[in-house]
């Protein structure tokens, strides 16, 4: 099953396609306000550096350096089941993402490239979607 | 406007709770214990208070006055004031700005709180995340802490040796929830709970009371009370997250960025401070906010803690209390219960944890949102 036959877990937040500089990695749906500042995610109620409500969204390449990464052993959700590991995740484009990353055997490193993917999960339903994740570069 | 253009504020009663593991002891009990504390310490009857401030963060609406009414209801004004980690430095800080100005001449501060389910108002804004929900606060700070390992080159063992000092110091304060040495082996290896992080290197949840008496010169010496006991609030500085240049940083720009402001207030540098009292939930907060607010050079904050600079008795007495680890953060009182801290230090009073000498001590909190205070406060005499 493919992205194109199944739904994206939360389509608000990204999409398969990816960017221009960035064509085969899922784009982040973040925006870019006229002065200047690009965040993620998109809202419209104002810019936080500059209060403006001239906001356009903007497709954030899935490319970017890793700030920082841990292994969760306890989680009380009933949504996710630990363990599992959460990355922040410094974009080319700007804004600082975290989330999950996809599960690997070796060890993730402070200022290594992450790039994003499209994993396989199931939504609150119990029906398999894809969830917008990181991984190393290879 | 200084805090120095207005008339000196005082901490003249000090009074706790011990902070504990949620029990059957209502809030009132925890409250009361700490104001009736706090003012036989300050030596002050109740109908002298003429205004209070109740700092609570998971409580329900409006505590206070069922609580304060069984010291003898006298109709002064009681706020509440919640600004999550910090509700109780940002009620202390009120408290202090009422002093000053002139609109009160003693002040109650008292913060209470017992372990509920409270959620942030954050997320009814519908500005979702990826994955909000697997970011609980062990994580933002086992984040935190493996860059700051990365930048720093600090090991793991390095970090918990914050924990090791913290419950130290815990052992001999008689309020703290958690009164045992640990060695580092048994903190490193007790359960993992994220990052690098196992249960004794974080915060345990819990309930408690804390409470002081803020008053003025003429406030006291009106009772027969003179400046020998009182500390006196020379800074009083608060800030919120903002966007900054370097968005990596966020958490140690907006400590930095309140310090700055409450050393400049106070005419002080980080080398004047004896004792800190500062947000350390996780072990990594206290390195990286000692090195925010110039306690130690960039990276330094491990070395220096080794050395044994941040133990009592050390250069700076670095949570003498034990500290959010080990005295506990039951989140309303924590912010009220670091001024008592370390009014008791200026005091001398603190017994076997007593940092010999001190004069000055800092008071920092932050709260979720982002916001930061900071405190400093000097012997009055």
């Amino acid at each position: 099953m493919t992205a194109a036959d199944s739904s994206l877990l939360k389509p608000a937040l990204y999409r398969e396609a990816g960017t221009e500089a960035a064509p085969d990695r899922p784009a982040l749906l973040g925006a870019a306000c006229a002065c200047g500042y690009v965040f993620f995610p998109l809202q419209t109620y104002g810019c936080e550096r500059c209060g403006s409500r001239d906001i356009q969204p903007r497709a954030l390449s899935g490319s970017g350096r890793l700030l920082a990464s841990a292994r969760v052993h306890r989680h009380a959700g009933k949504t996710r089941q630990a363990p599992f590991t959460v990355v922040a995740v410094a974009l080319d484009d700007g804004p600082i993402v975290r989330t999950l990353a996809v599960e690997d055997e070796a060890a993730l490193a402070v200022g290594q490239r992450m790039r994003s993917l499209l994993a396989p999960v199931v939504d609150p339903d119990g029906a398999p979607c894809f969830d917008l994740r990181f991984a190393r570069e290879a | 406007m200084a805090l120095s253009d207005l008339r000196p504020a005082y901490v003249a009663g000090i009074g706790l709770h011990r902070y504990q593991f949620a029990s059957e002891t209502t809030y009132v009990e925890l409250g009361l214990t700490a104001v009736r504390a706090a003012l036989q310490d300050a030596g002050l009857p109740w109908p002298a208070v003429e205004s209070a401030y109740v700092a609570k963060a998971l409580l329900p609406m409006a505590p206070g006055r069922p609580m304060l009414r069984h010291l003898g209801a006298t109709g002064i004004p009681i706020v509440h004031i919640e600004d999550a980690s910090a509700s109780g430095s940002a009620a202390f800080r009120h408290a202090v700005m009422e002093i000053a100005a002139g609109f009160a001449e003693i002040v109650l501060v008292v913060g209470v709180d017992k372990p509920m389910p409270v959620g942030r108002a954050e997320g009814l804004a519908r500005i979702g995340g990826l994955a909000d929900d697997a970011i609980a606060p062990f994580t933002h700070f086992a984040l935190l802490a493996d860059a700051y390992a990365a930048r720093t080159g600090a090991a793991v063992e390095d970090i918990a040796l914050v924990a090791v000092k913290n419950h130290r110091n815990g052992a001999a304060n008689p309020f703290a929830q958690h009164q045992k040495e640990r060695t580092l082996d048994e903190i490193l290896n007790g359960n993992r709970v994220s990052g690098v992080f196992t249960s004794l290197q974080c915060t345990p949840v819990g309930e408690g009371a804390a409470a002081v008496i803020v008053a003025s010169e003429e406030g006291l010496k009106r009772h027969g009370l003179g400046l020998d006991r009182a500390a006196r609030v020379v800074a009083s500085a608060g800030r919120s997250q903002r966007v900054y240049e370097d968005s990596t940083r966020y958490d140690a720009v907006l400590t930095e960025e309140t310090a700055s402001g409450a050393f400049r207030e106070a005419g002080l540098d980080p080398a004047d401070i004896d004792i800190v009292e500062l947000h350390d939930a996780f072990t990594v907060e206290e390195v990286e906010y000692l090195e925010a607010m110039g306690f130690a050079p960039e990276g330094q904050a491990v070395p220096l803690l080794k050395e044994g600079a941040f133990d009592i008795g050390g250069r700076c007495a670095v949570s003498p209390s034990g500290g959010l680890i080990a005295m506990g953060h039951p989140i309303g009182p924590t912010g009220v219960g670091q001024i008592a801290e370390i009014t008791r230090q200026l005091r001398g009073e603190a017994g076997t944890r007593q940092h010999v000498g001190a004069r000055t001590g800092l008071a920092h909190m932050v709260g979720v949102g982002a916001v930061c205070y900071v405190h400093i406060l000097a012997k009055a005499s």
